[in-house]
């Protein structure tokens, strides 16, 4: 504590605990308000669904379960993975309306060259083929976004024109590129990447390895960050609370896959892939009524107590989390990084600081495009279908979820990791009022109202600080 | 006194005309030809109208519901013997069939329903559609048990005339306790992302303990089928459907869904080719083939309907698709295991 003369100073004013904390470990209040939100909205659920089952108890309800926690990781991948590009684009003062249209678009897109075109050419499961269609999902996004940011920054027709534009245009071309029809399945080996087979599911061992190298990796980062900032005489946060982030960081992460750990594969999965490997089905494995099953002499028979697998992180899962690391990264510590926040901050200035602000647009929306790119995989993925309604109105909500995580449409200001919450957050909703089975009317009424909420605390709380 | 005059001299005419078995004018205004399937109805009616010698016309009203109402002035005064109208808009062309009802000529509602008592309403019975769907559940999947209902749009009134169909069947089973319906839900946008969504949630509320699945449509049963392979039990949870999409007859032959209603339209034209044909040698209204009343449209007005029977399309009868040329066997029996369907043989 010595070494950090701005915490000291505060000390001396004599501010509360809270405070004291929160500037001791720089955590953003807006974030711990939202966590603390997620967690009521999760709690919420929980005891509402649990009322549906009769003697199960406060907690009893089916969201808090590691079923669902695992489900909602991944229904929240395709969106999360589109708001840490959007946070870019809006703290750079612009806007994307095109991304849901887009993503139709290049779905459909990586649909027709893996089932019209190279599938009959090559035969079925061929592995060229996933790869191709990966390539051309995220190179036609990455095209596709440069094209926007071009029209944007060099031809200076305003964002919100250009991608309401591409909102309503590639629409259109995602209904010509397969004249409306619904194309599925997907090849075997893209599904992988929707998370809904079980070759998609890392299992508990990799799970666990995941989980301590991230935990390795959180203590190097602030210890990393501790020794930078010693370097260059920049104030430190006080040890207590480096051992209360590292900490943390830790607890949730092994928490979570603890969670996502005690999820098991699904009864009937368990029975096909035992009999496929020809693993001797011990006695405990259940068929869909709940009757325990195993195998004797080549046939499926009733018995008790067994073989289990358990599923842990879904791939689609791992994509958002490497994406969100990586675009912090980028977003926080590259040059390119500095000059969209910049930029955001003040247009005139950072171009008279010599920055290539035209460039960096046309960057930023080819990133926003190649996330579309990666989100249209995951989403067609896990549908295991491509539809040209498959991204309708998605940009709605990876803009609503950019804002509830606290960017700030004025520019400048945004995190990533806040706008992966801000979906996760929105995710969380509608899911909890599918599990009750109230009416989607119902459920945009409340997501609507809680984005209109969510800028209203943040703004209050602005206002309350100056 | 000179309208009732002319009404006499206009039957003497009709009369005059019943002679003559060929050389009839049958005038179609379609709304519009931007959607691809207008073309197979039209070859399908212009195909019977040939056929039977007589003559065939028609006008495009492109979307527009004063253009349309432009062509009908055109055609009556080209003298047809029946005009068959796909309106535009449905109450808008109502002056228009009222022009079409003095002139003496016979007018017939195609697909979309104009109201008017004199018309004849010709189109696939869509309550029908939910009812065959409700049917083959009970008949070919399962007839009790957790029932799931994954509808579509709100806003449609399709999805609700669907579920009129499904409940109608399904009522006595739910009212005696056989049937326990665990999810009830509509679908933003007949999404099969967010019916995928919707399914997913259904399973963790009750556990997986879902034995029967009726989907509105063939799209939104891509996203039920996903969600229950996750779980394993695709193929185990029956899933109902209709449209007849290319996708979702692949899955009837491998077993994941349990049927696709299919509402031919060639069939359709063809049926209205035949009343057309028949309405211009004289035959009465209500003496066609397979004519009912139908009052349940949206002022229920009664009129004379011919409301075709949709095909449920299951593993069964796959090869009505194919020998239809619907779809090709290749797109019909892709992955699927030799030996295990009929139809791919």
């Amino acid at each position: 504590m010595k070494d950090s003369k701005t915490t000291k100073a505060s000390e001396v004013r004599g501010e509360g605990m809270l405070t004291r904390f929160l500037r001791a470990t720089e955590l953003d209040v807006r974030v711990l308000g939202m966590v603390g939100a997620l967690l009521v909205i999760w709690c919420g659920f929980d005891i509402a669904s649990g009322l549906k089952i009769p003697n199960s108890g406060l907690f009893g309800g089916s969201f808090l379960t590691p079923r669902n926690i695992w489900t909602l990781l991944v229904q929240t991948s395709s969106i999360a993975v589109m708001t840490t590009g959007m946070v870019l684009v809006i703290v750079m003062r612009q806007i994307d309306l095109s991304v849901g249209s887009m993503l139709s678009m290049v779905a459909v897109a990586g649909a027709v060259v893996q089932v019209f075109e190279l599938g009959p050419w090559l035969g079925v499961g061929h592995p060229i083929i996933w790869i191709a269609a990966v390539a051309t999902c995220l190179l036609l996004g990455a095209a596709v976004g440069a094209f926007n940011g071009f029209l944007t920054a060099y031809l200076q027709i305003p964002s919100f024109i250009v991608t309401l534009g591409g909102l309503i245009a590639y629409s259109g071309v995602a209904f010509l590129l397969a004249s409306g029809v619904t194309i599925a399945p997907m090849d075997r080996t893209y599904s992988i990447i929707g998370g809904g087979v079980p070759q998609a599911w890392l299992g508990p061992t990799w799970s666990w390895l995941l989980a301590l190298a991230t935990c390795v990796l959180i203590v190097l980062g602030i210890l990393n960050s501790r020794r930078q900032r010693q370097k260059f005489k920049f104030p430190l946060r006080p040890v207590w609370a480096e051992v209360f982030l590292a900490a943390t960081g830790s607890a949730i992460v092994l928490g979570l896959t603890k969670v996502v750990n005690s999820y098991p594969w699904p009864f009937m999965l368990i029975k096909d892939y035992a009999i496929a490997h020809h693993v001797t089905i011990p006695a405990g494995v259940s068929d869909r009524n709940g009757n325990a099953i195993c195998m004797a002499g080549g046939q499926v028979v009733r018995c008790v107590d067994g073989l289990i697998y358990y599923t842990g992180y879904a791939v689609p899962v791992l994509i958002t989390v490497v994406v969100g690391a990586a675009m912090t990264f980028v977003a926080s510590r590259t040059k390119f990084g500095r000059y969209v926040y910049a930029i955001g901050g003040n247009p005139e200035a950072a171009e008279l600081a010599g920055i290539n602000t035209r460039m960096v647009t046309v960057k930023v929306f080819a990133l926003m495009g190649f996330l579309t790119g990666l989100s249209s995989i995951i989403a067609s993925a896990r549908l295991d279908a491509a539809t040209n309604s498959l991204g309708q109105s998605n940009e709605l909500y990876v803009i609503a979820a950019a804002v509830i995580g606290g960017t700030s449409l004025a520019g400048g200001v945004g995190t990533v990791y806040g706008a992966m919450l801000g979906a996760l957050t929105m995710q969380s909703i509608q899911s909890g009022m599918q599990l009750l089975n109230l009416p989607a009317a119902f459920q945009n009424i409340v997501v609507g109202t809680v984005l209109v909420l969510a800028v209203f605390v943040d703004q209050f709380y602005r206002r309350r600080v100056k | 006194m000179r309208k009732a005059l002319t009404l006499a001299a206009l039957m003497l005419a009709a009369t005059s005309h019943y002679a003559l078995a060929k050389g009839k004018l049958i005038a179609v205004s379609w709304k519009t030809f931007q959607e691809e399937r207008w073309k197979t109805d039209e070859a399908a009616i212009k195909a019977v109208v040939e056929a039977a010698g007589d003559k065939y016309i028609s006008t495009d009203a492109q979307n527009s519901a004063q253009k349309q109402a432009a062509d009908i002035e055109g055609l009556i005064a080209q003298k047809p013997d029946v005009i068959i109208v796909v309106p535009y808009d449905s109450d808008a062309i109502l002056p228009s069939i009222k022009a079409i009802n003095d002139a003496g000529i016979k007018a017939i509602s195609y697909d979309v329903q104009f109201e008017d008592p004199s018309a004849l309403y010709m189109s696939f019975d869509n309550v029908g559609v939910g009812r065959l769907m409700a049917k083959t559940m009970l008949e070919k999947g399962v007839s009790k048990g957790n029932f799931a209902f994954i509808k579509g749009d709100k806003g449609d009134p399709n999805a609700t005339f669907l579920f009129s169909g499904i409940q109608e069947v399904l009522a006595p089973s739910i009212k005696s306790g056989k049937i326990k319906v665990v999810c009830d839900t509509f679908t933003d946008g007949w999404k099969p992302n967010n019916a995928q969504k919707e399914m997913e949630q259904c399973l963790t509320a009750n556990n997986n303990k879902v034995d029967a699945v009726i989907s509105e449509n063939d799209g939104m049963a891509s996203g039920v089928v996903a969600a229950l392979t996750a779980q394993g039990l695709a193929g185990q949870v029956p899933v109902t459907g209709q449209d007849g999409d290319k996708a979702a007859l692949n899955r009837v032959a491998l077993g994941t869904q349990l049927v696709s209603i299919w509402k031919d339209s060639r069939i359709l034209g063809k049926a209205a080719g035949e009343a057309a044909v028949a309405l211009a040698d004289g035959t009465p209204m209500n003496k066609l083939k397979g004519v009912t009343t139908f009052k349940n449209g949206k002022h229920h007005v009664p009129m004379n309907a011919i409301l075709l029977a949709p095909d449920p399309i299951t593993k069964a009868n796959l090869s009505d698709v194919i020998n239809a040329k619907w779809v090709t066997k290749a797109e019909v029996c892709a992955g699927v295991p030799a030996g295990s369907v009929a139809a791919c043989k």
